[in-house]
């Protein structure tokens, strides 16, 4: 097979590089507008850390879509979560470690409530989640009353949504972040040796793998975006702890739904709840955990949140439902369900925060903002569609 | 199974059946709609718990409680909506609720996915079911490949008895062929296999003997040995209850 051979018969996955085109086509097409602002150090440090509570919010909204349901009260669950976190930390004087831990547990108790109601009560999802955004909002006004805006003084609490890892003084290139550089060039050297080994193992078994140009192609095309990304965040003040904390989900969620017995049967109770079911999988307990799941990072966009706004206020989490769904579609879910990535879920999470952010530098105005938002989104679906239509 | 009886509300849908499959078999089950066949192999497949009578494989009187435990006792049913997932690959669908499990991670099994797609490979060799890779995604599959890999994974666990319904239902005339070459194909390598059909040709062509059903009893259970002709136009008197060998017998 030719080199174009090969890449015409790759022509079917262009619903998951279309994506990653978009995605690159927006961060230049921003880096001309603004004259090289929108791709400095500065400005994508902060774009991820704005970035990541609604990103860790996507990613779980995607396995929600996955399995054909939808959860409208994480938002303001994140905000109340927020709230009891900056209670926890401020009036009750519970040190940060068990306060997180605490709020992390309370978050998968209320993931599970709606689980209960959607799998076991039968009540669709977006009723019961839509009881849920109107209960959470409320809770979140109750916790709030007497006090208004709390105020986070907690210095290490702050830091998971502002602050950055640590550097070390080695003498040489004093103006970047030297561990980032080195975590960054870790990541490409396990990504090699993964995929190397893999290769091995897959042709060993006589299975196809990727011609050999391809993957090289593969490989430096991957290893130059990582080590473009690291040097972009050790240009500033490196890596911050929001974007280690999004990269270990992505990498946790990415590991359970495709290498996993439990992802697989997730995609399964979405492609065919029934097929599923008569297959011995139990569709109520995927339900359960799916959104247990929900609420686990419900909890950990609302810790990102708060630290990130070093307070919690009154209407925390007002919309970032709204805003995790969004992401999740043009990350490729389905509304039909069966399909949808993690790794599609945080690109669209970036692709939308990077539109913000772009628009913001333009000084664009905000009611323009919203339209061209709305067409992105639209068009992410119809793309989705169309390439669906164009494979089967 | 011997003397099943099944109602539903103030429907008696089984009125006591008796239905024999030998090894290496294959016997054709045929009735108008409503006549019971269906209820019947939802009984043996485990679905539907019968009210009465009981279901001996090879001479041990076996409870069925669900499918999964019919499943477990090498009885493997195809269903007529196929029961796949149209998102996930061939060996996704062949495996499904079965994985082949390499590691444990805490509360995570860690799937052998190679392993999986290399018996998957196997197992369509093994039937001559022409589908280029097993990771295909079944939504890409025509309907007779999907007919064939529901068939293939009801065969993948070492299934003793295999149940399909309608399988060529709703199938181009080629998909048909192919379909019906698959069941000889099974049945060569052992299988014993009950098939329902409305194509009567279908049944004839597959096979050893028929088994009729009307309005909840068993009507005709006799080899296979007429012409087709001959065949179709006294199924058809059997359906419509102008014949009933049992009739004499259960009346006495």
């Amino acid at each position: 097979m030719s080199f174009m051979d090969t890449l015409k018969a790759q022509r079917h996955n262009v619903r998951d590089y279309g994506m990653y085109i978009a995605f690159v086509a927006i961060v230049v097409f921003f880096t001309v507008a603004t004259k090289g602002l929108f791709l400095t150090s500065r400005n994508i440090g902060n774009l991820v850390n704005a970035t990541s509570y609604i990103a860790v919010l996507a990613v779980g909204m995607t396995l929600v879509i996955v399995i054909r349901h939808i959860d409208l009260s994480v938002g303001y669950l994140a905000g109340t979560l927020g709230a009891v976190a900056a209670i926890s930390l401020k009036y009750w004087g519970v040190p940060v470690v068990p306060t997180i831990l605490m709020v992390l547990a309370l978050g998968i108790v209320a993931g599970l409530v709606t689980g209960f109601l959607v799998a076991q009560m039968r009540i669709p999802a977006f009723v019961a989640t839509l009881a849920g955004w109107l209960f959470y909002q409320g809770l979140l006004q109750w916790v709030t009353r007497g006090t208004g805006t709390i105020v986070i003084d907690n210095e290490i609490f702050n830091a998971l949504g502002n602050g950055f890892i640590p550097d070390i003084d080695i003498g040489i290139l004093p103006d970047v972040h030297k561990i980032t550089l080195l975590l960054g060039l870790l990541a490409i050297v396990a990504f090699v040796v993964s995929e190397v080994t893999n290769r091995r193992k897959t042709m060993s078994y006589h299975f196809e793998v990727l011609p050999m140009n391809m993957f090289i192609l593969k490989l430096a095309f991957v290893s130059a975006v990582i080590a473009g990304v690291s040097w972009i965040f050790a240009g500033y003040q490196g890596l911050s702890w929001a974007a280690v904390i999004l990269i270990f989900v992505v990498l946790i969620y990415s590991y359970i739904t495709t290498k996993t017995v439990v992802g697989r049967h997730i995609y399964a109770v979405g492609g065919n709840p029934e097929s599923a079911q008569l297959n011995g999988i139990s569709v109520k307990k995927i339900t359960f955990l799916v959104f247990g799941s929900m609420g686990l990072l419900t909890a950990v966009s609302g810790i990102l949140y708060s630290s990130w706004l070093r307070s919690a206020t009154t209407i925390a989490g007002r919309g970032m439902e709204l805003d995790a769904i969004a992401a999740a579609f043009v990350g490729g879910a389905a509304v039909a369900g069966g399909v949808g990535k993690v790794t599609g879920s945080i690109l669209g999470a970036l692709v939308m925060a990077s539109l913000t952010n772009g628009m913001n530098l333009m000084g664009a105005d905000i009611s323009v903002q919203y339209m061209v938002r709305a067409f992105v989104l639209a068009g992410a679906v119809i793309f989705d569609v169309a390439t669906r239509k164009a494979t089967d | 199974m011997r003397s099943i009886k099944k109602t539903f509300a103030a429907v008696q849908a089984l009125k006591g059946v008796d239905l024999v499959l030998h090894r290496g078999e294959v016997l054709g089950l045929v009735g108008d709609n409503a006549a019971g066949k269906s209820t019947l192999m939802k009984v043996l497949s485990g679905a539907y718990i019968p009210d009465e009578g009981e279901i001996l494989i090879e001479g041990e009187n076996a409870h069925l409680t669900d499918p999964l435990h019919a499943r477990r006792l090498g009885i493997e049913m195809v269903y007529q909506d196929l029961a796949l997932a149209n998102n996930l690959d061939i060996t996704a669908n062949v495996f499904l609720g079965r994985e082949a499990v390499s590691a444990k991670l805490g509360p995570f099994s860690i799937m052998d996915s190679r392993r999986m797609e290399q018996e998957a490979q196997r197992l369509l060799e093994r039937l001559k079911i022409d589908i280029p890779s097993v990771r295909q995604l079944v939504e890409r599959l025509s309907g007779g490949q999907r007919q064939a890999v529901a068939i293939a994974r009801a065969t993948a666990f070492d299934s003793k008895v295999i149940i399909m319904d309608e399988p060529t239902a709703a199938l181009s005339v080629a998909a048909i062929s192919k379909v019906l070459d698959l069941v000889r194909e099974l049945k060569a390598q052992g299988a014993s296999i009950i098939i329902i059909s409305h194509r009567l040709e279908d049944i004839y062509s597959v096979s050893d003997r028929l088994m009729v059903m009307r309005q909840g009893r068993k009507v005709r259970d006799a080899r296979i040995t007429e012409s087709i002709d001959d065949f179709r136009e006294r199924v058809v008197a059997y359906m419509i209850g102008a014949r009933d060998d049992f009739a004499s017998i259960e009346a006495g």
